[in-house]
């Protein structure tokens, strides 16, 4: 999508984001590593504030999130809108499996993970099969969104409706200090990081960008369209179930508004655009910024939508791939002619 | 039974409403405007302000449908412009995500200014008995305005030479064009007419169930998917797919239980989707 809104802008059609990355590992561990480490360094200055870390904690789940959104949406161009339902099946699942079923957290978090991670592939594997384009694959999440929330508040004995449900599991252990949840989480993001960047650089982050471009020619060169669509999709949902089971005993609670859609599966959309779709350090991008931005100014309430909304409209209209990609892309122009990386279909088949 | 399927009838014709104004912006300009339920929230606390000022009901009224109106225009004129200059798919996305942050900044704005305004536009009176089915008197002039909005819908696009125009730049831009009409015209005229659809959404909803600031989100949502269901572009197919929807809805809701009833409505659009997915009166492209 990201190409197709830059159409209008300077920058060449067939020049995608994913193909600047040079070649070695050193590209992606530099910097993973340097993210990690400025990172790890913010319970320093934020750590005596209980409430601080409990905002740095959601701003690093929303990260999570971000990226599971990415890998759907960002490689392969599957509007996926139930963001939020499919970390809410991961979290509610938790919950469930540890509270009334009395599951060791671990492995209620491996089997909420894995059912996010199936019911994601297999709507993935319904839109492939009907081929619905990006607009019904967003509706028809967009529903499957709806039809989650209403059972989740329909479902009162077992989702606690409305209230939501308070953890008893994982209440007296470290996944409920002040510091440790965050190291978690983090832990949790860098790891996404490092699936993403690693996919990106294998056969299947290939057959991602080569479908994302342009679907008929990777399907004529010999790309299963399909299949990969399907991975995509797995991986991010399981990301997206992972990081909501995890949060939810972090959190030591969940609501309805906890994976709400508007909660959840707008802001992910708008700190995704913003950092760059399909980037691979976007996610990370929009959703630090965000966090900031929305703590900075949470003393103005509802008017913060404002200033949000004057920003989505700013971003799509004159950084249409996001802040990162035209940051890069400004640099590399900077720094001369030679770097200057116009469509190279070529290098990146090698 | 019949109970049901009036009940069914009345919040379809609702939900038919709803899609109406959403529908014909697509259909004519490949525009996805995520900011009507917005529109309409917005007319909803004009009315709500009017009301409480003293102003009698149907100038309120009238008032509300004209901000509608001029909400629409203002689209036009201000955040649509750089979506018209694209086409396809990249067109649609656009307009989504464009409007979604118009959205934003209504909401904002809405909820920080008026969060209490609610416009509830009761109706007062005993019910009618309609086939032996006690009916609300709300409901039956919410449905008799939709009625008479279609009709006149319907009968602006056949029977006018401005309708045929508007039909002609749906069918065929460049075709328009060639015979002399401003396809970008008949884009302002229908957003416009949309911005007042809106507002009738927000007046009609009113008499049934209260609509405040935090309605916009969900009049959008419905509003799409009726639109989806019904056909993009097509505002008989919104009519039917409402009216499908809401008896749908109304009998499931009676035989088994409130929540199971909006999944059962979700499930029945969804599945609609996936077996046409050019929507139940489209034409497949």
């Amino acid at each position: 999508m990201s190409e197709k809104l830059a159409n209008n802008s300077d920058a060449s059609p067939l020049e995608t984001v994913g193909t600047h990355d040079a070649r070695s590992l050193a590209a992606l561990f530099i910097p993973l590593a340097l993210l990690g480490i400025a990172l790890a360094l913010v319970p320093l200055r934020l750590g005596d504030s209980r409430v601080l870390m409990g905002v740095a904690v959601l701003g690093l789940t929303y990260g999570c999130y971000t990226i599971g959104f990415n890998v759907i949406f960002g490689s392969t161009g599957q509007l996926f809108l139930c963001v939020g339902a499919l970390a809410g099946i991961g979290g509610y699942g938790a919950a469930i499996l540890a509270d009334t079923a009395g599951l060791a957290i671990w492995a209620s978090i491996l089997l909420a993970t894995l059912a996010a991670a199936t019911i994601g592939g297999l709507l993935s594997y319904i839109a492939v099969r009907r081929s619905l384009g990006v607009i019904f694959t967003g509706i028809v999440t967009l529903i499957f969104s709806l039809a989650f929330e209403a059972l989740t508040l329909g479902l009162g004995e077992w989702t606690g409706g409305d209230t939501g449900l308070s953890l008893r599991a994982g209440a007296d252990t470290f996944l409920q200090e002040r510091i440790p949840p965050y190291y978690l989480m983090l832990a949790l993001l860098l790891s996404f990081l490092l699936i993403h960047g690693l996919l990106r650089r294998s056969h299947i982050g290939w057959a991602f960008r080569a479908l994302r471009d342009n679907e008929v020619a990777a399907e004529l060169a010999g790309v299963d369209v399909a299949r990969y669509r399907v991975y995509a999709a797995l991986i991010g949902a399981a990301m997206l179930g992972l990081a909501g089971s995890t949060y939810v005993f972090t959190e030591g609670r969940v609501s309805s508004t906890t994976f709400g859609f508007g909660e959840v599966d707008i802001v992910v959309l708008v700190m995704l655009a913003f950092g760059g779709i399909g980037s691979l350090f976007g996610p990370i991008a929009g959703a630090l910024t965000f966090t900031i931005i929305d703590e900075a100014l949470i003393q103005f309430g509802q008017l913060r939508y404002v200033a949000y909304g004057i920003l989505v409209i700013a971003l799509f209209l004159w950084m249409p791939r996001g802040i990162l990609p035209t940051i890069s892309s400004f640099w590399r122009r900077a720094r001369g002619p030679k770097q200057n990386t116009v469509a190279k279909p070529i290098q990146s088949i090698e | 039974m019949i109970a049901n399927i009036l009940d069914g009838i009345v919040l379809g014709l609702q939900f038919g409403l709803l899609a109406a104004g959403l529908t014909l912006v697509y259909g004519l300009g490949g525009v996805l405007n995520l900011a009507y339920g917005q529109m309409a929230v917005i007319s909803a606390i004009v009315i709500t302000l009017a009301l409480s000022a003293g102003v009698p009901v149907l100038l309120a009224v009238a008032l509300g449908l004209f901000v509608g109106g001029l909400a629409g225009l203002i689209l036009d004129l201000t955040i649509l412009r750089p979506v018209y200059r694209l086409r396809g798919e990249p067109r649609v996305l656009l307009s989504l995500l464009l409007t979604l942050g118009v959205s934003f900044i209504i909401d904002g704005f809405l909820n920080w200014r008026y969060p209490l305004e609610t416009l509830s536009l009761r109706i007062p009176g005993e019910a009618v008995e309609i086939l032996g089915v006690p009916m609300r008197r709300g409901s039956l002039i919410a449905s008799a305005i939709t009625l008479v909005t279609f009709a006149a819908l319907f009968g602006f696009f056949r029977y006018t030479s401005l309708g045929r125009a508007v039909r002609s730049v749906i069918q065929d831009q460049e075709g328009a064009r060639l015979v002399g009409i401003y396809p970008h015209r008949m884009l302002r005229l229908i957003l416009v007419l949309s911005g007042v659809l809106a507002g009738l959404v927000a007046v009609t909803r009113s008499m049934v169930t209260p609509v405040d600031a935090q309605s916009g989100l969900s009049i959008t949502v419905f509003a799409l998917i009726v639109t989806v269901v019904g056909g993009l572009g097509n505002v008989a197919g919104a009519l039917l797919a409402g009216i499908i929807l809401g008896i749908v809805s109304v009998i499931a809701a009676n035989l088994i239980g409130t929540y199971i009833s909006l999944i059962i409505l979700l499930a029945a659009a969804a599945l609609t989707i996936l077996i046409r997915p050019a929507g139940l009166l489209g034409v497949k492209e």
